[in-house]
């Protein structure tokens, strides 16, 4: 079954949108009940995935400085002015 | 011998032949301020002056209120005013109505002959117009890193999704640089491809501070970006030429903050209401299945089958019952986490029924489930699906009749 790595490329909005159609259908009640019974399955796919999207967001704020080469660099940014340890 | 006027007279028909005079009366005047002052009362007193002359002047409270700016010695500025004569001291006067920063009218000509050419180029077409997405995992931001406008945009976000992720670039947003140094960084973000929005943002100031939003080169490059753009530029009453260009124009930069990120409260009832609906439409197809079952059982002509009926009938009373549980147990704290009402649906997943020792039979040709020895030929191979995976077989022997 390959559909939760087809899921996993969906994004939020996509998921969404998904979850909502899957509802539609099992709420229309027609097909066998092991069509209804793989929609369902389908539906707690989509529903996990859209949660996990939520979660998956990082916390951050970072600002770009340069160096002295030029090149672009992100480093933690905090609101006081100063931003702290550098990363890569 | 002419008549003699008091002193009085004089200064009111003096008064009256000023404010009878069409130039007078609305006159723009250009100078330099001195001598300002605001009285406790609202009223500014100053004097306007070239290199030559100067005149004084008054701006009451009702019509100060309305300047743009405040006014300050050395400034250069045009008035609306009319002439007229303070009659205490017969001393001549401008009683001020409008009062804008010299070149400011040169500024406002030169904002709109912009706007109507970039509108007839097609740049504010709303069919050109990216929608804004709905959960960006990475927000752009250009903008000074100084001040109200980050610290407003950070704080707005935390409260509505904690876990934003947001890339400042750094930029002037006045004067001669701010214009290409905005440029740049649009077009940095869309080089880098690393964030889903960009939002542009700036505090309110004159016209004359807003100015680099209203540049023609950015303006292009706005309308060329990839990537979504919000212009915040300034307050609700300031419009620039980013605004119109832009796929979306806030009123402030905390508003961007609003528009581009979505409640994450909001987004979870979303998901939650629409698993709760999944839940019970499930619940719902079992129970009419069991009542036609029921039924079904209930006639003579099946007698026979009646068995199996019922045992059937009694694995989905058993299903039914596990998500009547399930579902009443989401009902009795609908303010539950999400996540532990996706762990509880998944644990009526076929698959937690299979680790409890059941298994189930499909035809590997047509993957069909195996429900009656009728489905099955001796020889013929069958797939049996364990919690943790499957096994080959062949059948057999066919028997017929219940086992259990």
């Amino acid at each position: 079954m390959n559909q939760s790595q087809e899921y996993e490329k969906l994004s939020f909005e996509e998921a969404m949108t998904e979850l909502e159609s899957v509802v539609n259908k099992l709420d229309a009640g027609e097909g066998t009940l092991d069509e209804s019974i793989s929609l369902f399955q389908k539906g707690v796919l989509l529903s996990k995935l859209c949660s996990s999207r939520l979660e998956e967001i990082e916390k951050r704020v970072r600002i770009l400085t340069e160096d002295t080469n030029g090149t672009k660099k992100e480093i933690d940014f905090n609101e006081d002015g100063i931003t702290s340890i550098e990363k890569e | 011998m002419s008549a003699v006027f008091s002193v009085s007279d004089l200064n009111q028909y003096v008064g009256e032949v000023l404010a009878a005079d069409p130039v007078l009366t609305a006159v723009r005047v250009r100078g330099e301020i001195s001598g300002f002052k605001k009285y406790p009362s609202g009223h500014l007193y100053f004097s306007l002056k070239d290199k030559e002359s100067q005149v004084n002047c008054v701006a009451f409270r009702g019509n100060a209120a309305h300047f743009s700016f405040v006014p300050e010695n050395g400034m250069s500025v045009v008035v609306t005013a009319r002439a007229s004569l303070y009659d205490r001291d017969g001393r001549f006067q401008l009683v001020v109505y409008e009062m804008e920063k010299d070149g400011v009218g040169d500024l406002f000509a030169a904002f709109e002959r912009l706007k109507v050419k970039l509108e007839a180029e097609g740049l504010f077409d709303t069919s050109h117009k990216k929608a804004i997405p709905k959960l960006p995992r990475r927000i752009g931001v250009v903008t000074s890193p100084k001040g109200a406008v980050i610290s407003d945009i950070i704080h707005v976000l935390s409260r509505r999704f904690p876990n934003f992720d947001l890339l400042i670039y750094p930029s002037a947003v006045q004067g001669q640089t701010a214009a290409g140094e905005i440029r740049k960084g649009v077009e940095w973000f869309n080089r880098t491809d690393i964030v889903d929005v960009i939002i542009i943002a700036r505090g309110g100031g004159s016209m004359e501070d807003l100015w680099c939003f209203n540049d023609e080169a950015l303006a292009r490059t706005i309308y060329e970006s990839n990537i979504p753009l919000i212009s915040a530029v300034g307050h609700e009453t300031d419009f620039t030429i980013c605004d119109f260009v832009s796929d979306l124009r806030a009123p402030t930069p905390s508003a961007a903050a609003e528009l581009v990120m979505p409640e994450k409260s909001e987004l979870l009832s979303g998901i939650n209401a629409r698993t709760d609906r999944l839940t019970r439409a499930l619940l719902h197809l079992v129970a009419i299945r069991k009542n036609h079952l029921m039924f079904l059982s209930r006639s003579k002509a099946l007698l026979s089958p009646l068995r199996r009926v019922e045992s059937e009938s009694q694995r989905l009373d058993m299903l039914s019952l596990k998500l009547t549980h399930s579902l009443n147990r989401r009902m009795d704290s609908s303010a539950r986490r999400i996540d532990k009402g996706i762990a509880r649906l998944d644990a009526l997943s076929p698959l937690k029924v299979l680790s409890r020792g059941y298994s189930l039979a499909t035809n590997p040709a047509t993957g069909s489930c195996i429900t009656s020895i009728a489905q099955v030929t001796p020889g013929q191979a069958v797939q049996i699906q364990l919690a943790d995976g499957l096994v080959h077989c062949k059948a057999e022997t066919i028997q017929a009749g219940r086992i259990l």
